[in-house]
Parts: structure tokens; sequence; C-alpha cells
């Protein structure tokens, strides 16, 4: 068996350019981990197509790749995984996802797709940041998002959660 | 080289579900049919983003984005997916349809090829689409199983349920007669593809699905639809076989063909059968292969124990030691063999119970036992039951024999004996080794010994005997016989014996301190040497005579008493005279190169003696002045005139009142040293009655300090539950009667040591 350390893939996104990886960078999305399993080594001599990522949040999500090269393996089923638990973020990380929010965004989808679990874990959780603390209009103004409720139902839901308010 | 991609990309989100399934289809029919030409990386990348593109489309516009990803983790969203895991299970539906239609093409061996060559790329197609559909199983179907719904399972699974309630249950007992074909073949001799039949069983293995928790497996499937219809099928078929081959053959070689099918399946489960199997497999083999035919195999072992077939004895035990009880029967047999075998024996040689050898009896009794032991080890792995079958037996025939009509006590008697034979001084000189040998097998026969403590009062009346004539062939073998005594039976019963020991080697010390007063007195004393035996710790008694020692000899007994009260005070010594020995010189023979030495006992010494004033002494003068009774007196000049040393003077007719006796000056004797102090033939049956009527008064003893030591431990008892405690004390020593225990309690009450309550019960009184 051919040295996973050394052994190179190379990934195209969906504008076709490419990008060439170790082969245990590029496994740390399952989505690859299962084709290459299921083709075979000759299979990936070719360049593998990512359709649904872009040039640049393609590299975006190698480099993060790059430096959880030797991270434990993400497990079949790791629901019960603490790190779920905690919105903390390691400091890598942290700076890693001071991108813009479409950016930010991107990385998440490429993440759901790619099927990198803790990557998209960081992703999801550096979202819950941005919102933690803030009002439903800071919310609001942070995501861009237009207040679609009249104000009645504004009130109903004001009431519901009441218990769930500062004082 | 990877194949050509045929598919163009997968549709965009937002498309609907026809064209997402047709383009799908299209992948799938693919990898179902013709995964062997292998999947592109266009192919496979496309359906993974097709299934991830639906499944991420929003009929919702607006917030696209955020509400996907962060509504994934959230309560209420929607998630897609449902369309497309009904569309694939139905179209596993119609694929295995198909196969269905397939398969009635054909039979037997061609059915199984059939079967397991679909199963195995069903399997191998379901792995990839698995992979492929992971979007679905990461969300939908984890959401859908989180919420507790039956009948979602993650793809794969859904492959093998699909798999399983379509054409499993259509074709799997077509395909379970082929293999209950195949292996019938293999019983009868054919080669098969047996791998054929490992992949079967992997395949119904592979089906058990566990309803409650998909990641678990059971073995219901395979149960159900294998394993059951295959015992049955064995046990039909060696019911068959058994039945026919029983009626032509003999039980020997029925044996050695069982043993062969059973290994045979056990084989068979090793190498292509589930080893779920392994048990019930075996039970039913050994149901029909063994217990519908015990009865004959039973039948048969007395014929073999008689015969000493060994090694189909081994046989037999092997195969009925594989069913329940299977070899309780065999026990009771041998049991009453061996015991048989054991009362044959004794009977061959105690055709004249007076006159029987100790050794001879032993050697009966060991030969049987030796024989049989090594049955139980070599046909029988040493098991206990039957270990404990073979004690049985030769507790019985070394109790209950011909040899012991005549007397109860006439095993351990004879062991006894012969123990002493083996440790008396004697002229066959047994090599240390083989003598320690031999004192095993008589701890061997001991075991067996009902009544120890027979064995005891002998075996230390003998031990005595050694001690004090000082004839014991070897310290180290006497240790090594109460070291293993003591083993058996505890310190209690080897005490006396060990301080007899003791008081030997008290007396040695003792005797070299009085050697050494006697020099320092500068008197010139006897070569005289005293042993000091402790009263209660040896079986003798005192003289049955009175007796008045020669000059000679008082003086220096009285010096030896004066040293020993000196050293003890307050000691009483009581002379056994009886036991006492010496060696006196004949000076007096005419034709004698050199002087004869007699050994002779003291009484016979004192006699002796006598000749040296006058050579003619009548017998009231010789009793008179010796003062021993006509017991003692007569046997000792009975032997003198046998030896020709004393005449009787002619018309003095015999040994009694009125007869002369004169010295003899012509003695002559081959050797110079002769020994006079032969004991008689019935001074030793005389010990022998008397140490049997001790026993029954040591046994009262015993069996009223065991009482005693129960009753003060527990206070009050039921009178039946004393009579069994004492039962399980005493049985160690000797086999009580339930009427002695009886007469012991009643001696008790009598004495007041017990009282009796109410209720039948027994009070302790202190």
């Amino acid at each position: 068996m051919s040295d996973k350390n050394t052994q190179k893939v190379t990934l195209t996104s969906n504008e076709g350019s490419q990008i060439e990886v170790d082969r245990v960078v590029a496994e740390r999305s399952m989505l690859i981990k299962n084709l290459m399993e299921d083709l075979g080594d000759e299979a990936i001599v070719s360049p593998i197509p990512i359709p649904n990522v872009n040039d640049p949040v393609l590299r975006k999500v190698v480099e993060w790749c790059e430096h959880h090269r030797n991270d434990a393996a993400q497990s079949a089923d790791d629901d019960n995984d603490n790190r779920k638990k905690t919105t903390d973020i390691d400091e890598w990380d942290q700076k890693f996802m001071q991108v813009d929010q479409e950016m930010l965004f991107e990385i998440i989808l490429a993440a759901n797709y790619l099927d990198i679990k803790a990557l998209l874990d960081v992703g999801c959780k550096t979202v819950a940041n941005m919102i933690k603390g803030k009002s439903p209009e800071e919310i609001r103004k942070t995501f861009n998002i237009t207040n679609d409720f009249t104000p009645e139902e504004e009130e109903q839901i004001r009431r519901e959660n009441e218990w769930a308010e500062d004082r | 080289m990877p194949p050509q991609a045929f598919m163009g990309m997968p549709p965009q989100p937002k498309d609907d579900i026809e064209t997402t399934w047709n383009y799908l289809q299209q992948g799938i029919t693919r990898i179902m049919l013709n995964l062997q030409e292998g999947i592109d990386l266009q192919t496979y990348m496309g359906i993974y983003t097709a299934v991830h593109n639906f499944c991420t489309s929003q009929k919702a516009v607006g917030f696209a984005l955020a509400t996907t990803v962060v509504g994934a983790s959230q309560r209420g969203a929607h998630l897609l997916g449902e369309d497309l895991y009904k569309m694939l299970s139905d179209y596993l539906t119609e694929h295995l349809r198909g196969l269905i239609a397939e398969s009635k093409a054909h039979t037997e061996e061609a059915l199984l090829a059939f079967y397991i060559r679909e199963w195995q790329r069903y399997t191998d197609a379901a792995k990839y689409i698995h992979h492929l559909f992971r979007y679905l199983n990461r969300h939908w179907v984890k959401r859908e199983m989180d919420e507790g719904k039956k009948n979602v399972y993650d793809v794969y699974t859904l492959h093998l349920v699909r798999w399983r309630d379509v054409l499993f249950a259509q074709v799997s007992e077509k395909v379970m007669d082929a293999v209950l074909k195949l292996v019938e073949k293999q019983r009868n001799g054919e080669t098969i593809e047996h791998n054929q039949i490992k992949q079967v069983v992997d395949s119904f293995v592979s089906l058990g699905l566990d309803e409650g928790d998909s990641s678990k497996t059971t073995l219901d499937v395979y149960r159900f639809n294998f394993e059951r219809p295959f015992l049955e099928a064995t046990k039909v078929f060696y019911q068959n076989e058994s039945k026919q081959f029983v009626a032509e053959n003999s039980v020997v070689e029925y044996m050695k063909k069982a043993e062969a099918r059973l290994d045979e399946e056990e084989e068979r489960v090793k190498i292509y059968l589930h080893p779920d199997i392994g048990i019930p497999l075996k039970k039913a083999c050994n149901q029909v292969l063994i217990a519908d035919h015990s009865n004959i195999l039973r039948d048969e072992f007395q014929v073999l124990l008689d015969n000493d077939r060994e090694e189909d004895m081994a046989r037999m035990y092997n195969l009925l030691s594989r069913i329940p009880d299977g070899l309780d029967p065999l026990r009771t047999k041998f049991e009453t063999h061996v015991r048989n075998a054991g009362l044959a024996a004794v009977a061959k040689v105690a055709s004249d119970a007076d006159k029987l050898e100790p050794k001879v009896y032993v050697d009966a009794l060991l030969e049987i036992h030796t024989q049989y032991q090594g049955l139980v080890k070599r046909a029988f792995t040493d098991e206990p039951e039957f270990t404990r079958s073979l004690d049985n037996a030769c507790r019985e025939f070394v109790n209950r024999n011909e040899v012991c009509k005549s007397g109860s006590n006439k095993s351990p008697e004879l062991l006894a004996k012969y123990s002493d034979v083996l440790l008396r001084k004697s002229g066959t000189g047994v090599e240390d080794a083989e003598l320690e040998n031999t004192l095993v097998q008589i701890m061997t026969v001991f075991k067996y010994i009902e009544d120890k403590d027979v064995f005891q009062k002998f075996y230390s009346r003998m031990l005595a005997r050694r001690l004090v004539h000082s004839n014991s062939s070897s310290d180290d073998a006497e240790t090594s016989m109460i070291s293993k005594l003591k083993e058996a039976c505890g310190f209690e019963y080897t005490n006396k014996l060990q301080r007899m020991f003791q008081d030997m080697q008290i007396s040695k010390d003792l005797n070299t301190g009085f050697k050494e007063h006697v020099q320092s007195l500068g008197a010139k004393g006897l070569d005289s040497a005293y042993s000091i035996l402790g009263t209660g710790f040896w079986p003798l008694q005192a003289p049955g005579t009175n007796f008045n020692p020669p000059e000679e000899i008082s003086a220096d007994c009285d010096r030896f008493a004066r040293f020993y009260k000196n050293k003890h005070e307050g000691r009483k010594l009581t002379w056994l005279w009886q036991l006492c020995k010496g060696e006196v010189k004949a000076t007096y023979i005419k034709n004698a190169k050199m002087p004869y030495t007699f050994q002779v006992s003291i009484y016979q010494m004192a006699i002796l003696l006598l000749f040296n004033e006058k050579s003619k002494n009548t017998y009231d003068e010789i009793a008179s002045t010796t003062q021993l009774n006509s017991e003692a007196l007569d046997p000792s000049l009975g032997i003198f005139l046998k030896a020709k040393v004393l005449c009787l003077d002619p018309g003095s007719g015999k040994i009694g009142p009125g007869a002369t006796f004169s010295l003899n000056y012509e003695f002559k004797n081959k050797k110079y040293r002769v020994n006079l102090n032969v004991g008689m033939k019935s001074e030793a049956r005389q010990e022998e009655a008397e140490t049997n009527k001790t026993i029954e008064e040591d046994r009262k003893l015993l069996l009223q300090s065991a009482i005693v030591r129960i009753m003060k431990a527990r206070k009050r008892m039921k009178h039946q539950q004393l009579v069994s405690e004492t039962i399980n004390q005493i049985r160690a020593r000797f086999v009580p009667k339930v009427s002695d225990i009886k007469k012991c309690i009643e001696i008790l009450l009598d004495k007041e040591y017990l009282e009796r309550l109410d209720d039948d019960e027994i009070g302790y009184l202190a």
C-alpha cells in the first residue's frame, strides 16, 4: 500500500482550477475518503471534480484540512462528543474563521457537502458566537435580515419566550 | 483505466424529484449491474452531488444558505429526502423481483451459485450506494431514526431489509434445500464445494437485523432459516444411518463409526458453518448417535470389562460422557465389577485364613486396586466420579471379604502385620526406595480401611515391640510411615506413636549419662541399657508374674533406679521384666573351642544363673528363688530343654513341680551365638486376642468422648442429630453402630454428663 502521507491527489473546483494536496489531507473529507475506498488507488490518478465548491472556498477548506491533517480520524458517529456542547473554538480556528460573512457561510456549506464534520462544527460555532448576547434587532442587523413579523406576531413571540429573557 | 463518464453533471438544486431520480437511476443501475466495469470519478461525484443537491434544495426561497445549515441542528426544520428514500426502496424491490424471476430457472447447485453470485453483487453495490447516499443518511435518515420512526434504515441496511423481505422470503427455502442436499452428498463421501455453503451462511447471518437497534445484528433469521432445517436434516440422516449400521455391525464397530461422525461434524462447523450452530449441532448428533443407542452401548460395557478391552472402554466413555447422565450406568457396573474382582482375588488367597501371609493378602488387594486405577486413568480420564466408584468398590472388598468373615478386624490387622514385616529388621534387606514405595502402597489400602482404630492398635503394639527389641530396620522408614499416617488421620492418631519414638531417644541420652555416672563412681557395672517408656503411650502392661532378679542384675538395676530418681523426683518406675533380655557366656561346655553366647530373656537369665551354684536344680528351687509363676517359668524352661541347654533328669516326667533339671555339659550348636529368647506362638496369639478385646473398650471411650465434645460445643441437641453428628466425627476411625452410640449416650446420662430435656432433646451438664 502506498504511503498516504506522501501520496498526492488533485481536486478540481467548479471553475476547473486544480489543487494538489496530500492524500491524508483530502481524506479529512469523508466524501473523498469513501470515494477512494470505493474506487481504489488507480481511479484517483485523475483529478477529482468537486462540482459544488468554487476555487477560493476550496482553497480555504484545504488550508483548514492541512492544518488539521493529524487530528484523530472522524468517527462514524460522534454525537456524544463533548466538542458539540461548548462554543469554545481553538485559537487557530478562530483566526481562520475571521473572514467575511459570505465566505463563512460558503465554508459551512462546503464542509457540509464534503462531509468534514469538525470544520462544519467550527463554522456553526462561529455563527453561534455571532448570535450570542444579541437582541433580535442586533441579530437582524448582523445578518442583514428583514423583519417580516407583524407587530402582533412579534408581541406574541415575546410573551411566549419571556422566561428566557435576562433580567 | 477509468471508464468514460457516461453521465453529465448532476441537476442543480431546486430541480424536482423526477429529474433528480432519473439522473440517479441511471447511475444506480450501472452500480447494480455493472460494477465490475468500474465507476468513474465523474459519475461517483455526480451521484453524490445530486443527492446532496436534492436534499439541500429549499422550497422556500430567501435565506436558503443560512436556514439550511443552521436549521440542520435545530428542531422543526424540514429535511428533504423522504421521496428519494422511497424511490430507492421501490427501485430495490423492483430489482429483486427481477432476480426472483431469474432464480426460477435454476435448481440445486446452480441455484446456490446463482444466489451467492447475486448476493455478492447486490451487497457490493449496496456498499457503494450507501456511500453515495451518505448525505441522505446523515440528515434525513438520521432525523427519522432519532425521532424513533420504525422502518427507516440507513441506506445499506435498507438494501438488506429489501433483500430479506422481497427475495429471501421467496427463495430461502429452495436455497436451503440445495444446501442440505449438498451436505448430504458430503456426508455420503462425495467432495463438495463447501465454500458455497459458507457464503450462504454468511448471507443468512447478515440478514439478521435487530429491529430495535439497527447498529446491532441478531442471529434470528439465520437460526430460523438455516440452523433449524440443518439440525432437522442432520437428525434424520444420522437416525437412518445409525439404525442401519447398528443392525449390520458390532457395537464396537458402531462406536468407531459414531466417533468418526461426531468428529466430522465438529470439523464441519469449523470449516464452513457458523460457530453458533456448534453446540446445538453437537447436541443433535449426540442425541441420535449416542443417546438413542445408549442401551446397547451400556449392555456391551460388561463384555468389554470382562475382556479388558481398555481402548474400547475409553471409546465408550468418550461417547457416553457427551450425553447427560450417560455415564451413571457405567459407573454402577464398574463398581460392581471391581468389587467382585476384589472379592474373587481375596477368595483365591483366603483358602486358609489363619495361616494367611499378610503380604499375600495385601498384595491381592493392591493388585486389583492397581489394575482398575490404571483403567480409570487410561480409559476414563481419571474422572472423579469413576474414581469414586473405584473407591467405593475397594472399600467394600477391603472391609468385607472372605478373610474378614473370620473376624471383621482381619483387614487392618493383616495390613498392620504386613507393615511390621516390612519395617522389621530382616535378612531380605529391601532397598530403601522400594520400601518407601511399598509403604505408599500400604497407605493406599489403609485409606480404604474402615476400622482405622484397629490398625492403630496393632501398629502401635508392633512398633513398641520393634522399638523395645531394637529390631526396626530403619528410623527413616519408621518416621516416614508415621508421617504418612499423620497425614491421613491427623495428629491425634499418631500422637502415641510419636511419643514412643521420643521415649527411645530420651532413653539413649539417659544411658549415656548413666554410664558416665557409673564410671565416676569407679564401680564396675554391667554392660546394661535401660529404656524409660512413658505409661499410657506404650501399649504395654506390667508383668503378669512376680520376679526376683538375680543379684548380678539387681545391683545395676537399683543403681539405675537411684540415678533416675535423682534426676526426676517423684516418678514411679515399674520394671517390665517380661521385655528384658540379655546375653550370658557359657564357659562350662567342654568341647567348645570358644564359649557359646546365649541370648536370653531376663527370666531365662535368672534360671541359668542358678546353675552357677550347682549343676542340678529342682523346679521348686527355681520357682522359689526366681519367684516366677508357672506361666512365665514353664515356657522358659521348655526352650532350654528343647535347645538341650538343660536336661530333664530321667524320671522327672514333664516340666512342673517335682522335676529336676541339670546342665548339659555336652551342648553343641553350629553357631556360637544362640538365640534362646524366642517368643512362643501361644504368646503371640494371646497378644492378638488381647488387642482385639481392648478395641471394643476403646471404641466405647472414643464414642463417649466424641459425644461429650459435641455436646460441650452445642449445649443442647436433638437425640437424632447427636447420633448422626457422632457418626460424622468418628467415621475417620471406624464405622460406629447406631446402637453403640445410643448405649454410650445412656451411659453419659447415667453419669450425669448429659441430661434429658423435653422434645427429645439432650442437654449438656457442665
